[in-house]
């Protein structure tokens, strides 16, 4: 099929693609422009792996068109670190054991991200609710969830330091 | 697995939607959330030559409130109406079923219509190419065979959506677009009881918006599904109860089942049987053996026929305890 | 927890935690080379066929398509086991499942890949299949593989003691048969093998075979490369990227890996294949369906007189680790009790399923979920604690069990004591309200097994450690980090060893090029193996740098104590036994402000010279200080360099003679340097109406010799244990002659974070004479408990006994129908994949009608029989 000419918004850039209308937003990210951060993990919608933010909303990349999400604001994992340097999250999941294989991390990771951004203070049953989009086969979620709990407080306190 | 190819349509009206169904009536899929499309196309199970996605007609999406009650737009996602204050209020068991469809982040995907017009599922029939050629064919695709009921030439994959059972108890009515005009009808008669052509929706159709009416306002609703997961799933077994009291008796109720039939239907009986009472276990359990007798289950799926019935029958008669204690 | 080290024992971050939160880490599939084209594989729709011809020629006139490989161009046989070499790359002569490999597309793109497979024409010849291993163990004819008389992979019958005599002294017999039913990996990240050739500069002819591949075991890779490509193994080299879990289903060569190699030769091009979900459930490798028949005996006291046990596993239609698994499963009945009379018959099957693996807890999971069902039942027939018949049981170590198992450090007895502690078992058992149950179970496993695969003398691991005058250390090993954490293991001990910082330990791993031989990832043996060989290699560049620093501090090398990126004489204030490698020793004696001093002047230091060779004004420095009690590591490091050059040292381990194991048939497979322990207690609840379980809480402890990075142990043991939960409850593969019906993540039900329970991990520290610094294994030991943890607290909660797993709604729901023989409902009614005649009424694929799949309208129709006529 003739490859069409679209443009993406992805982490806060413009990219112009030739895509078939038929590409997927994941394979249009890890193939035509090298963000392999998306994973794929299986082929029926189910794993989570591949979840970015669509104008701050969780969605799964490969279960979008890439021509669908023109004119959308894409985020995904590579926009995630702050300045180069690792977002609280990410460093906290690196602390507490939220990532084993790290295949699904940067799924769980945009995750998080739409959790907090929706409920900066979630309780523990609505962070276990908002994880279960995702799958993880090393962990068995408790270190994440323990990672998230870290996060926040390192926001809050950080947040805090700011305000003094 | 790639999706097969096609020519991808992408209207911004609704007007522009039904000039390119129109030109392109035939061999062609509605894709809205895509949660049920996109994977479905990577099976081979559709290979249309166009794609007509609808996520850019913003005025698909929304729920208002009108006289006749409250109107959803069809392109709304499941998300937003599991979200939304007056769906909570007024017409609580929309909202529980739309809460337990899938995953959260699938939910900010999949859309209301979408879950109306989910295709029926079967264990013989969602699965890749490769697999169906091992199998053999069926009758739902490329073959006249069922897997399910052998020697049968009836289609019994299971209608799977969780919002409809919902939908149904509220005596939602659903409208449809085409180039020709506009049609609305109640939900119960758009599917067929069919596993294969499940729903009647003609080829350049879409569904536009669904309408939830204002006498089922305030109707104390539950819904139960049954899923080996607590997340992901697709129902194995549900049940939707809503219920009008007055002074302590039942006003009104009707009690609707999904993804034990090849549609998801009103168990017919649970209105008369409930009308006038005040419930106890037993008018409870007399409902589920209701229920149970309307479910066909077949081994559509993981769990077994006989335990998915079951199901029916333990989930309505606690739905229907549920709701009189709301 | 504070043991005097520096780093071993504190919690710390995976030294790759940053890539893989970034998502900037590089897994197989994120990789591409210029001209790479994309190998698609065709897979055998029938579950046993023989091959008569394969016309590839319509693919290949596709545009698009580069090449279309098939088994002749690579026909030569490998396994994993040296035993077991029955697979081609590509079938040659046969198939043997649905899914088996045929041929493979190579193409510029996946669509056009996909698009060619559709238009290669096989012709089969459909031959009966065997589906269920106790049906296929009568096949008279028709065999999987020839020269397997009655479908037998292999079956071994053991006695150890004299088990009749064990029997007639018990007091108590129970006698059952529990099934396990099949449950894979399902890792996250698909298979994913890149295969490219470099161009030989000398004979300008392709040379040089390089592939990146999601394994657990690149040498194995390499050496069954060599074998099917008839290269040298010095002509390939194996890359492993980061991978995204393995839990045994990447621990041999997987059909895929090789395929794209010989892909890659056939195309002159590099070849990358990636599996679909679906191909990563037909490569499988799992944990096989197993039926096992046990009997156990105990007297009135407690104390188990006798075990036997009849296993037979449904392996699948290759050997794999066939025969090791099912002699882990006799082996590991000794080892975790003190059990005077085994008898085990054990046979693994070949059926026309797809080959079952190792998978974690290899071997010895279902057969603890019969043996921990079957004690509680026992524990119940003599009156006692369920708790308390496993203290009675307990081996006394160091000791040999009676199938010639070596047990040294032994950590079960604490492992029950604080499960029970914990979990209010002595106060709640039996007084929770109706529906809701806590059950006990314990479990064990290797920590590496002592015997190779590969029968020689090798060391199982070697490291390389080189420092250089930039003061950095760098690890080669040829250790597989897949997630448990092997890299942040070897850097912390090679950190810990020399006393420096982990910033300045870079750990180059499992590259066949660039790192010494590894075994690989799999029977839980790298921390204990490669992490010893990690600490020989230290202590050997160790010496180098010891001997020149005590030379400029004018001291003994016995006096010196490294620590904290310094060298200190006389370890700061008293004198140290000195022994090389033992760090705890001398660093024990070390203040908290002495440390906390040396750790500043060490910063101002380092910040001054941090990525220079700058020898002179290092000398400078010395100067102005004058008479050195103490040296920065790059001082001391400069010092050595100056002698000897560049700083090298190879450290290797192999398993010694004594825990080799007994001289019986298969008696090499089990023995191991050092066993973990587990104890679990699960608490339950089960509703009666549905049959549904609801796991709330495991506690579970789990001997782990030391606990070198305690948040990664703590992340083993939640793993393994939500893992087995999994397989308990909801994991099942289900057949219907041949076809798996569920061969993806949404209809494979690896648990979501709803229904996952809290589990609250126990570390017990045994402190193993052999493991360095005291470790075991801590990553598939805890897995095994689980399962009859779980059933015994469903027994305890409703009073039925679910000898069959996973314990799905249906079968809980059943048993509890069956107990209160109330209206009776057959609801394992097909899902019973030992009755398939029963299937077939509830639906199943027709190719036993010898009807053959209808073809799809995009195929050409090959004659004019087809049967259906749709089109």
């Amino acid at each position: 099929m003739k490859k069409e000419l679209i443009e993406l918004r992805i982490n806060g850039r413009t990219y112009e693609l030739a895509v078939e209308p038929s590409t997927l937003l994941l394979d249009a990210l890890r193939q035509d422009l090298g963000m392999t951060g998306s994973k794929r993990g299986c082929d029926d919608s189910s794993c989570g792996a591949c979840t970015v933010l669509i104008d701050g909303t969780a969605m799964l990349s490969c279960t979008l068109l890439a021509a669908s999400v023109q004119g959308r604001e894409v985020t995904t994992i590579e926009g995630v670190t702050e300045h180069g340097s690792l977002a609280s999250i990410q460093k906290s999941y690196g602390e507490w054991g939220g990532a084993q294989c790290g295949y699904c991390t940067p799924g769980f990771i945009m995750t998080v991200k739409s959790l907090l951004a929706e409920n900066e203070n979630p309780t523990e049953e609505e962070i276990r609710s908002a994880l279960s989009s995702n799958l993880c086969r090393c962990t068995g979620y408790l270190q994440m969830y323990q990672a998230i709990k870290a996060a926040i407080e390192a926001e809050r306190v950080g947040m805090a330091a700011v305000k003094e | 697995m790639s999706l097969p190819e096609f020519k991808l349509l992408r209207p911004r009206t609704v007007t522009e939607a039904m000039e390119t169904l129109a030109g392109h009536s035939g061999n062609i899929r509605v894709l809205a959330g895509g949660t049920d499309l996109i994977p479905s196309m990577r099976q081979k199970l559709f290979e249309p030559e166009y794609v007509l996605d609808l996520r850019g007609v913003a005025e698909l999406a929304g729920i208002y409130r009108s006289e006749s009650g409250v109107i959803i737009g069809a392109l709304t996602t499941l998300r937003a109406i599991e979200k939304s204050p007056i769906l909570r209020e007024q017409y609580p068991v929309l909202t529980e079923a739309a809460a337990t469809v899938a995953s959260p982040v699938l939910r900010n995907m999949g859309t209301i219509g979408g879950n109306i017009c989910l295709d029926t599922r079967c264990l013989w029939y969602n699965q890749s190419l490769t697999w169906r050629k091992g199998c053999g064919f069926c009758i739902k695709k490329d073959g006249d065979l069922c897997h399910v009921a052998p020697g049968g030439t009836k289609c019994w994959a299971a209608f799977s959506g969780d919002t409809p059972p919902a939908l149904l108890c509220l005596g939602a009515e659903i409208e449809m677009v085409s180039p020709a005009g506009a049609r609305r009808i109640p939900l119960h008669e758009f599917y067929t009881g069919l596993g294969d052509n499940y729903r009647k929706l003609k080829s350049d159709e879409i569904v536009a918006r669904v309408f939830l009416p204002a006498c089922s306002a305030g109707y104390r609703g539950v819904y139960r599904k049954l899923r080996v997961r607590g997340s992901i799933d697709y129902p194995l077994a549900g049940v939707a109860v809503a219920i009008k009291r007055s002074n302590g008796h039942v006003a009104d109720a009707r009690v609707a089942i999904t993804a034990v039939n090849p549609a998801p239907v009103l168990v017919s009986g649970a209105t008369d049987a409930l009308n006038g009472k005040a419930i106890d276990e037993s008018i409870a359990e007399a409902v589920g053996d209701l229920a149970a007798k309307t479910a066909k289950p077949l081994t559509t799926s993981a769990l077994t026929p006989e335990y998915r019935r079951e199901m029916i029958r333990v989930f309505t008669k606690r739905a229907v305890l549920a709701a009189a204690a709301n | 927890m504070n043991n005097g080290f520096s780093i071993i024992g504190k919690p710390t971050a995976m030294v790759d935690a940053a890539e893989k939160t970034t998502g900037a880490g590089k897994y197989t599939d994120d990789f591409s080379l210029p001209g790479m084209l994309i190998g698609k594989i065709l897979h055998s729709p029938y579950p046993h066929a023989r091959l008569k011809s394969i016309d590839t020629s319509r693919a290949e006139k596709l545009d698009g398509v580069v090449a279309v490989v098939v088994g002749k161009d690579a026909p030569k046989t490998y396994g994993i086991l040296p035993v077991g070499h029955d697979e081609y790359p590509l079938a040659l002569d046969k198939v043997r499942y649905v899914g088996d490999n045929v041929a493979c597309v190579v193409a510029v793109s996946e669509a056009i890949a996909e698009k060619a497979l559709e238009l290669i024409d096989v012709d089969y010849e459909v031959l009966p299949a065997y589906f269920d291993p106790e049906e296929s163990m009568k096949a008279e004819k028709d065999l999987i593989h020839d020269h397997k008389a009655h479908n037998i992979e292999k079956d071994y019958h053991h006695a150890f003691g004299d088990p009749e005599l064990g029997f007639a002294e018990a007091d108590q017999i129970a006698e059952a048969r529990f099934i396990a039913n099949e449950v894979t990996h399902a890792a996250m990240e698909p298979h994913s093998t890149l295969a490219s050739f470099e161009i030989d500069p000398h004979t300008g002819k392709p040379g040089r075979l390089i592939v990146w591949s999601s394994t657990q075991v690149p040498y194995y890779l390499q050496h069954k490369l060599s074998l099917v490509l008839e290269m040298p193994m010095q002509q390939i080299r194996v890359i492993k990227p980061l991978v995204g879990g393995g839990f045994g289903g990447k621990s041999e060569v997987i059909p895929l890996e090789i395929i794209a190699a010989v892909a890659a030769r056939k195309a002159k091009a590099p070849v990358k294949i990636t599996y679909t979900r679906e191909e990563v459930f037909w490569a499988h490798r799992g944990r096989p369906r197993t039926i096992i028949d046990l009997k156990t005996g105990v007297k009135a006291d407690g104390r188990i007189t006798a075990v036997k046990a009849r296993v037979v596993q449904d392996g699948g239609g290759y050997c794999s680790y066939g025969v090791v698994t099912i002699l882990y499963s006799g082996a590991l009945l000794g080892a975790l009790y003190d059990i005077p009379n085994i008898q085990y018959d054990g046979y693994r099957v070949l059926t026309n399923k797809p080959a079952c693996g190792a998978m974690r807890g290899h071997g010895t999971v279902n057969v603890r979920f019969a043996f921990e069902s079957q004690l509680d039942e026992l524990a119940a027939k003599v009156g006692m604690d369920a708790a308390e018949i496993r203290q009675r049981n307990l081996l006394k170590p160091p000791c040999i069990t009676v199938n010639g198992l070596r047990v040294q450090s032994y950590g079960l007895p604490e492992c029950i004591e604080k499960t029970v502690e914990r979990s209010g078992w002595k106060q709640r058992k039996g007084k929770l309200p109706r529906g809701r149950g806590l059950g006990i179970a314990c479990s064990h496993y290797v920590s590496g097994a002592a015997n190779s695969i590969i029968r020689s003398d090798m060391p199982h691991s070697t490291v390389n450690i080189k420092i250089d005058r930039d003061g950095g250390v760098v690890v080669y090993t040829g250790a597989s980090e897949i997630g448990q954490g092997s890299d942040t293991m070897t850097a912390q001990i090679a950190a810990e060893a020399l006393g420096c910082s982990l910033s300045r330990v870079r750990v180059i791993a499992a590259d066949t090029d660039l790192t010494p031989i590894d075994i690989g990832s799999y029977s839980s043996r790298v921390t204990f193996m490669a992490g010893n060989a990690t600490l020989r290699a230290a202590n050997e560049v160790k010496k180098l740098i010891a001997a020149a620093a005590a030379k400029k501090m004018n001291c003994a090398v016995e006096e010196l104590v490294f620590r904290d990126d310094r060298v200190l004489k006389n370890g700061g204030t008293e004198k140290n036994a000195g022994e090389g490698g033992s760090a705890a020793k001398s660093q024990a004696t070390q203040s908290q402000a002495t440390q906390a001093h040396a750790a500043q002047s060490e910063a101002s230091v380092s910040g001054r010279v941090e990525g220079q060779i700058l020898r002179g004004s290092l000398q400078q420095k010395r100067k102005d200080e004058g008479p050195k009690d103490a040296l920065t590591f790059e001082e001391a490091v400069v010092a050595a360099i100056d002698f000897h050059g560049a700083l090298t040292g190879t450290g290797s381990y192999a398993p010694p003679p004594e825990a080799r194991g007994g001289k019986h048939k298969g008696g090499g497979v089990g023995p191991s340097p050092a066993y973990s322990y587990s104890a679990q207690v699960a608490e339950v609840s089960v509703d009666e109406d549905t049959g549904e379980v609801t796991v709330h809480k495991v506690w579970a402890a789990h001997d782990c010799g030391r606990a070198l990075n305690p948040v990664s142990v703590e992340g083993q043991i939640i793993g393994s244990v939500w893992m087995g939960m999994g397989q308990a409850l909801t994991e099942e593969m289900v057949w219907k002659d041949g076809m798996l019906m569920n061969p993806g993540l949404l209809e494979y039900r690896s648990p979501s974070s709803v229904e996952s329970p809290e589990i609250e991990p126990i570390i017990v520290e045994s402190i193993d004479p052999e493991g360095p610094f005291g470790a075991k294994e801590c990553s598939e030991g805890s897995l095994a408990a689980t399962i009859p943890a779980i059933a015994n607290a469903i027994y305890d909660a409703v009073g039925v006994r679910l000898h069959e797993s996973p314990f799905t709604p249906e079968r809980v729901l059943a048993a509890l129908r069956a107990k209160k023989n109330a209206k009776s409902l057959n609801l394992t009614e097909g899902v019973d994949p030992t009755q398939p005649a029963r299937f077939r009424e509830h639906g199943g694929a027709l190719w036993f009608k010898n009807k053959g799949p209808i073809r799809h309208r995009a195929d050409q129709p090959a004659n004019s029989t087809s049967i259906g006529g749709a089109d």
